[in-house]
């Protein structure tokens, strides 16, 4: 690429003046056709080009490094960030867990409260039954008792009626005979002594037999100590 | 030095540094940068069709994000679909031989370590590239 000599000139100025150079690629494109001042002008701009571009070069180069070990902590904090929300996520899962076991806990607790309830019910009406039973047993070995005494004295009444009837009639027989005896005028000593003797035995027996029912009676009656 | 190179790479930063880079090293003076492999295939598309304009170099990022395909089905799609007319190759930092191995046989010529001192290599595939544009140079890793 050839420029014209006025452009040159108007480029150099721009260099010495406001220190404006061409810049690029195209520095090197550029042929100074032996013109030595423009050939040092392209000289001095592609040297500052070169710079700029090295000075550019290790900049990028540092960024590109920051940017690489920016990518790495951003990587890493991506991975302690996802850590984070897996241990969020399995802590709400164990939060969640937990109050549906307290629920569950909670549910049990009222069911065994229920129970509980059931069970005090039950033990009180157990304890009646209990006593009601107890009760009835009293009053079954109360009857059974009374049954006992009642057949005992039943027997003791007919023994004693049948001792009674006996000596009624032993007594009744012998009188007869001792009145008959005397009636027909039959000796009447024997007799006689014999219905005595016989008299006074019965007597005391009656009186022991009497004595006997009445001891019976006595110690047979329901309310004896009060009376 | 290189007619004109075109870099497909997703990081801005890296096309500020392989401007710079191939500037100071007089690589070329005609570079064209782009972000995305998709992109790149639709250019070498209408390449196919009028070639005017199109480059003479090939640099590929391995990964690049926000792309539909990866560096090396780019290289493979440029030498098998669009013709294989441009010394192609790989810019990245990675250095995996499986990675490498993929990269020649979708026909990647070089494979550039990317790295903060990037110009030695740079310097070296520039005295390299001949070898690159006539078929003579084997597959090369610059590290």
């Amino acid at each position: 690429m050839i420029i014209d000599k006025n452009t040159k000139k108007e480029l150099i100025e721009l260099l010495k003046t406001k220190n404006i150079g061409l810049e690029g690629n195209i520095v090197k494109l550029i042929n100074p056709d032996g013109d030595e001042e423009f050939a040092a002008y392209l000289k001095q701009c592609s040297e500052k080009d070169v710079a700029t571009r090295r000075k550019r070069l290790e900049m990028t180069k540092q960024v590109q490094t920051q940017n690489a070990e920016l990518t790495k902590l951003n990587g890493e904090n991506q991975r302690m960030m996802d850590e984070l929300q897996n241990t969020l996520t399995s802590m709400e899962e164990q939060k969640n867990q937990i109050e549906s076991q307290n629920g569950e806990l909670l549910a049990w607790k009222q069911e065994n409260e229920k129970i509980g309830a059931e069970l005090v019910e039950a033990m009180k009406q157990s304890e009646q039954a209990r006593l009601i039973a107890e009760n009835a047993k009293n009053e079954a070995e109360n009857n059974l008792d009374m049954m006992q005494k009642r057949t005992q004295f039943e027997l003791i009444n007919n023994i004693v009626r049948v001792a009674l009837y006996v000596i009624i009639g032993v007594g009744c027989i012998t009188t007869g005979i001792y009145v008959y005896s005397m009636t027909i005028g039959m000796d009447t000593d024997i007799i006689g002594s014999t219905w005595s003797n016989m008299f006074g035995i019965l007597l005391t027996n009656s009186f022991s037999i009497v004595g006997t029912i009445l001891g019976v009676k006595y110690g047979t009656s329901p309310n004896k100590e009060e009376k | 030095m290189i007619d004109s190179i075109l870099l497909v790479d997703d990081e801005d930063l890296f096309h500020l540094v392989f401007e710079d880079s191939c500037s100071l090293l007089d690589i070329t003076l005609s570079l064209k940068s782009l972000n995305s492999a998709d992109e790149a295939v639709k250019l070498f598309a209408d390449w196919q069709k009028d070639p005017t304009n199109r480059p003479e170099c090939v640099f590929v990022d391995l990964n690049i994000i926000g792309s539909s395909f990866d560096g090396i089905e780019l290289i493979r799609k440029i030498n098998f679909e669009y013709g294989n007319h441009v010394v192609i190759g790989i810019i990245s930092s990675s250095n995996e031989p499986e990675e490498q191995a993929k990269a020649v046989q979708a026909g990647a010529q070089f494979w550039i370590i990317k790295s903060d001192e990037i110009e030695p290599r740079l310097e070296e595939f520039k005295k390299d590239y001949d070898g690159f544009k006539n078929r003579t140079q084997p597959f090369k890793v610059y590290k």
